[in-house]
């Protein structure tokens, strides 16, 4: 066990960990931000995807105590923030999730490739989505969803931990 | 699938990663982006009952040339690849093969050194390394040693990494400007493991011919006919390269309906290299 | 069982377990089970059949002698995986203030879980709540009486605490039940012009070890013979399938259940035969739908085709594929090499079905779903609850049954709640499964609307002073001659103020039950796919470059919504075609034991789907909806498989196997060639 310091969506959170415990696991057990979802535990399907210092990566397979001192802006941390605002009003009208499991992925995948990329066109969106698995819509509406939102904003160098 | 108890920690800087091993090394692990180790450990394929994190150590993420070749640290990522965040001397081949490996979230922590510890044979990083005659640079508590990629990878997940060794940088020569190369995979979907993956590197300025195969469970090779030929007739010749690309793939021991695939794959590389 | 603080705790318990096994020989395939000096997988069984069905109809012996044509193909489907998103889980707790056993879990049939458990745990289902929230998708996966629930309720009931389990995806891979492994034999018979005038199918189907409680093994057998005839005019027909056991996990129900091989066994046929006759497949089909002047249409096989125009869906589905153009394009070669290919699909869908005895009661499943209910209550402040017995786990029930309420009442969706799920708190119905929710439950809410409109007249009527007769309801208001009130002042009057009630007021007031009885021969749903491919030569790799849809659900309460499952189900569809295999060696281990192995499509394999609807109400259905829940993912192995061998068709090769993998596709090219040159 050792005490970890993680900045979750802006907060501070100290606690006392196993070392074995994965990032996913410290958010949902001990941080109770069960909006991040695990569909796999070795990194393929994309469902744990969050951002850690500024990037997107798979919480699955990364360790809390990997994530010690680090930034870490799960699905809940976004109040506010325009451009996650935009995607989830898209998400909303193009029908971009069914159950939901896989959304939060889905979000923080779209939500880095809006930022990061200027030129995306429906085949790099699908592209830039292949890390994340959806057995529900079919991606069509998902892919729609995120061209709407690229249709209306331009790729900025937009921090995702601004707030 | 949850990992077993394992203690972590991860040293400002080299000395204490290496002293780490030297102390523990068959019960350590080195761990880096954990892209590769991660699923490892919570499959409990990997029982560590100590990993040790270099990916902050800052002597280990730096890309700088010594002389002709490029000296990527290990813990440099292939995000960073992909982005153009290193100097490029291999003419757009490693930011192009970048882009290919898994997804970007995976490409945020997965580092060139990782891949190649790792050595899973499909791993995009080994048969272009080999394909560029790159070496990896060692070291313990003990001293520094390089070797050859082809040399350091023995078979699959084994390589001659001693358990109180870490790959410090991936060597990289420079290819001319004049220099081609050319690639081609097949993986069932984007992001997958290559079944096969092939690279032709052609560097007349330096003499460089090689062409480099990769596929699963058999970690990649030169290709020597096709490269001797690729080397000797300056890839002008089609006809003979072809028959030395059969010649070497007899050598596999590949059921036909699989050689079908392997061929089709390097002949591509072949062809993209030209055009 | 291994119980810890932690799931990591608990695994390392489990680790220090050690078992000893007597290893007996395994059947890993329907072929081996079959064989007479086969080990038997059930020891106290004479053989490895589960069950052996027979549908018969017609005079195939006189279409046999008629027949100009005789096509004959084989099909192999294999196993695979529903692969929702989120694993299995539950978590049961004893409530002992209620003297009650409380087991939330990941499932879409909650009222039948909570039997299954009762009966097994000896807990009577009063004192049993199965509570299933947010479910993280099911396709048929989550329907069965788990192991693990029944331990994990066990262990809360002896322990007196809480106990959770959390499957992780490598357990899911290697031990829930799963799907498909088929084989099937098709005949048709047919006359000089291509019309098939009998047919006759051999299935088998590989279904595990066991039947998953309450599915019964025979229903993929049955479901498959029982719809080989497609839509087709067929007037003979013979159809048996054998469900045989193996050493492999419980086969089950997954969206399409055994349609994808129905499909696959009448399209490919059909296409076969449009090449014997010498006329383009779209024509072949065209001759042989059952037409609109037809229905309702009583099938050979027991279906009764209530509406529809199959031609017409397939004729538009070729216009949207523009069959000419990929001809020429078949006809010039591609600058890449690729072979290009096109196929096409049609088939019906059977959706809400019920007691009838062609359907749930013939297969001897367990719960039969009967009146399906529903509860409508206007709360004391003129807002709107229903509780329905179904069940949603992505399909969107929350927004389309609010949707029917307001079709009924003009009260807005956004003061509506939907409530499902919670065995204590829900009218008791089966759940949703067999795309008969919207049917069956919105038969039900719409019933129970309806139901509500007498008592608000009655309490609006005596509130604003007028005749019942004298007041319409809309907007969520109750307006009579000389002014309105809302429904909140209805609410008010019921639930607080009763001196405002007029004297005769019945006595269920503001709450209405509905029981909507289906049409028990159910309704059909149908659809015709085009699918165009592009197959590298070398690598046998195949992309589906252009796909277009028409389907035909009749009325369509949320076309987005509806939208969304035939996409979602193509997906799947197209897994089944092309990527995704449940596999197991020669000793019968699992080794598609990670989604590195098990592949299932991502983003870049999708296409951009061309999807139109056609709306043939249907006459037996509430408001003419029908089902339409798997419908995508009856069509694409059929028309991707036909589009295939279409491509193939020039180098003499076809792959009738799925999926079709780029391996498989090699191994057809390399057979043609030697074949071609012995």
């Amino acid at each position: 066990m050792r005490t970890i310091n993680i900045r979750v969506n802006g907060k501070l959170v100290s606690r006392a960990v196993e070392d074995r415990l994965s990032l996913a696991d410290f958010l949902r057990d001990h941080c109770l931000l069960t909006g991040t979802h695990v569909g796999c535990e070795h990194g393929v399907c994309g469902a744990c995807t969050l951002f850690m210092d500024g990037k997107p990566i798979r919480s699955c397979i990364t360790l809390a105590v990997a994530a010690d001192q680090s930034h870490v802006r799960t699905v809940e941390g976004y109040q506010g923030d325009p451009l996650m605002q935009a995607i989830r009003t898209a998400f909303n009208h193009r029908h971009a999730l069914q159950c939901g499991f896989c959304t939060p992925g889905m979000l923080a995948t779209a939500y880095d490739m809006l930022s990061r990329i200027a030129d995306l066109d429906r085949d790099r969106i699908r592209a830039e989505l292949s890390g994340n698995l959806c057995r529900c819509t079919g991606y069509l509406s998902i892919i729609q969803a995120i061209e709407d939102v690229h249709a209306k904003h331009v790729a900025t160098a937009a921090s995702p931990l601004s707030s | 699938m949850k990992p077993v108890q394992l203690s972590y920690e991860r040293p400002d800087a080299l000395r204490g990663a290496l002293e780490a091993l030297r102390q523990s090394s068959s019960n350590a692990r080195v761990i880096a982006g954990g892209q590769s180790l991660g699923p490892m450990l919570n499959f409990r394929l990997a029982q560590p009952k100590r990993l040790i994190d270099v990916s902050r150590i800052e002597a280990l993420r730096t890309a700088a040339m010594e002389g002709q070749t490029l000296a990527i640290g290990a813990c440099v990522t292939h995000a960073r690849i992909e982005d153009g965040d290193i100097p490029d001397v291999t003419l757009g081949l490693m930011r192009h093969v970048a882009r290919g490996i898994a997804y970007r979230a995976v490409r945020n922590r997965g580092t060139i050194g990782g891949s190649l510890a790792h050595a899973d044979p499909a791993a995009d990083w080994l048969v272009t390394m080999i394909a560029l005659d790159a070496s990896v640079r060692l070291q313990s508590a003990a001293g520094i040693r390089e070797l050859k990629v082809a040399d350091f990878v023995i078979g699959p997940l084994n390589t001659q990494l001693a358990e109180t060794e870490v790959i410090t940088h991936v060597l990289v020569p420079r290819l001319a400007a004049s220099g081609r190369w050319g690639h081609a995979k097949y993986a069932k979907k984007p992001g997958d493991f290559a079944e096969t993956a092939a690279i032709a590197i052609f560097d007349a300025e330096r003499g460089v011919a090689r062409v480099a195969f990769g596929r699963r469970d058999e970690p990649p090779a030169l290709m020597q006919r096709t490269s001797n030929q690729l080397g000797g007739a300056h890839g002008r010749q089609r006809g003979n390269l072809k028959a030395a690309v059969e010649s070497d793939l007899r050598d596999l021991s590949a059921k036909p309906v699989d050689l079908m695939l392997h061929r089709a794959i390097v002949m591509r590389a072949l062809q993209d290299m030209v055009s | 069982m291994a119980i810890g603080a932690t799931p990591a705790e608990a695994e390392d318990i489990a680790a220090q377990v050690e078992i000893t096994f007597e290893q007996l020989p395994p059947v890993v395939s329907m072929w081996e089970a079959l064989k007479s000096d086969a080990p038997l997988v059930h020891e106290d069984w004479g053989d490895n059949v589960l069950v052996d069905l027979k549908l018969e109809g017609g005079d195939l012996a006189a279409t046999k002698s008629a027949a100009v044509h005789v096509i004959e193909r084989s099909f192999r489907m294999n196993r695979m995986h529903p692969l929702a998103l989120e694993g299995r889980a539950c978590a049961a707790s004893y409530d002992s203030r209620l003297d009650e056993l409380v087991v939330y879990v990941a499932h879409q049939l909650p009222v039948p879980l909570q039997i299954g458990l009762s009966q097994v745990l000896g807990v009577s289902q009063r004192r049993l709540r199965v509570i299933a929230p947010d479910v993280g998708a099911s396709f048929g996966l989550k329907t069965y009486l788990e192991s693990e629930t029944v331990c994990v309720a066990w262990a809360a009931m002896k322990l007196r605490r809480p106990v959770r389990w959390v499957q992780d995806r490598y357990e899911s891979l290697i031990c829930d039940a799963n799907c498909r492994d088929y084989h099937a034999k098709v005949t048709a018979y047919a006359d000089a012009n291509g019309k098939v005038l009998g047919m006759e199918c051999d299935v088998i189907v590989d279904s595990g070890a066991y039947s998953p409680w309450p599915w019964p093994a025979g229903i993929e057998g049955g479901l498959a013979i029982g719809n080989m005839q497609g839509c087709y005019d067929i007037r003979a027909f013979r159809g048996r399938a054998i469900n045989v056991v193996s050493n492999k996990p419980a086969g089950q129900p997954f969206r399409g259940v055994a349609r994808p091989l129905s499909c696959i066994g009448h399209e490919v046929v059909m296409d076969a035969l449009a090449e014997v006759v010498g006329v383009d497949p779209v024509d072949i089909r065209l001759r042989n739908f059952v037409r609109p002047e037809q229905m309702p249409y009583a099938s050979i096989t027991k279906k009764t085709l209530d509406s529809g125009n199959y031609g017409a869906a397939l004729k538009r589905v070729a216009e949207l594929i523009d069959v000419p153009a990929v001809r020429a394009r078949q006809k010039k070669g591609e600058p890449d090499g690729r072979l290009i290919g096109v196929g096409f699909a049609s088939f019906y869908e059977q959706t809400a079905y019920g007691t009838g005895p062609f359907g749930y009661a013939m297969w001897g499943i367990e719960l039969v779903p009967g009146m399906e209910p529903a509860v409508a209550r206007l709360t004391g402040d003129g807002e709107l609850i229903l509780e329905v017995g179904t069940h949603s786990h992505g399909q969107g029930h929350e927004t389309v049954f609010a949707q029917l309420a307001h079709e009924v009442l003009g009260i807005d969706p956004h003061k509506v709640s939907v409530r499902y799920g919670d065995t204590s708190t829900c009218p008791v119905g089966t759940g949703t499964y067999t795309s008969r929710s919207m049917v069956s439950a919105g038969g039900a809410i719409i019933e129970a609307c309806e139901a509500l409109k007498a008592p608000i007249t009655r309490i609006g009527s005596h509130l604003l002073q007028c005749k019942d007769a004298e007041v319409t309801i809309r907007d969520g208001r109750v307006f009579g001659p000389r002014g309105s009130v809302e429904f909140a002042e209805i609410g008010r009057a019921w639930y607080h103020h009763p001196e405002d009630l007029p004297a005769e007021m019945d006595v269920t007031g503001l709450t209405a039950t509905a029981g909507h009885k289906p049409h028990d021969p159910g309704v059909f749903a149908y659809s015709s796919h085009g699918a165009v491919v592009a197959v590298d030569p070398e690598i046998g790799s195949v992309e589906v470059i252009d796909y277009a849809i028409v389907a035909d659900c009749g009325t369509r309460v949320n076309p987005l919504l509806v939208e969304g499952q035939i996409i979602g189900g193509f997906s799947n569809g197209l897994g089944n075609a092309l990527y995704e295999e449940s596999t197991y060696d020669d000793q019968g281990q699992p080794t598609a034991t990670t989604l590195a192995d098990y592949s299932a499509p991502t983003a870049p394999a999708i296409p951009d789907v061309k999807l139109e609807f056609m709306e043939t109400p249907s006459p037996f259905a509430v408001r003419g909806i029908k089902g339409i829940g798997e419908n995508g993912a009856i069509g694409p192995p059929a028309a991707i498989a036909n589009a295939v061998n279409d491509a193939l068709r020039p180098l003499k090769a076809s792959v009738l196997e799925t999926p079709i993998t780029a391996s498989r596709v090699r191994a057809a090219i390399m057979r043609a060639r030697s074949a071609g040159t012995a």
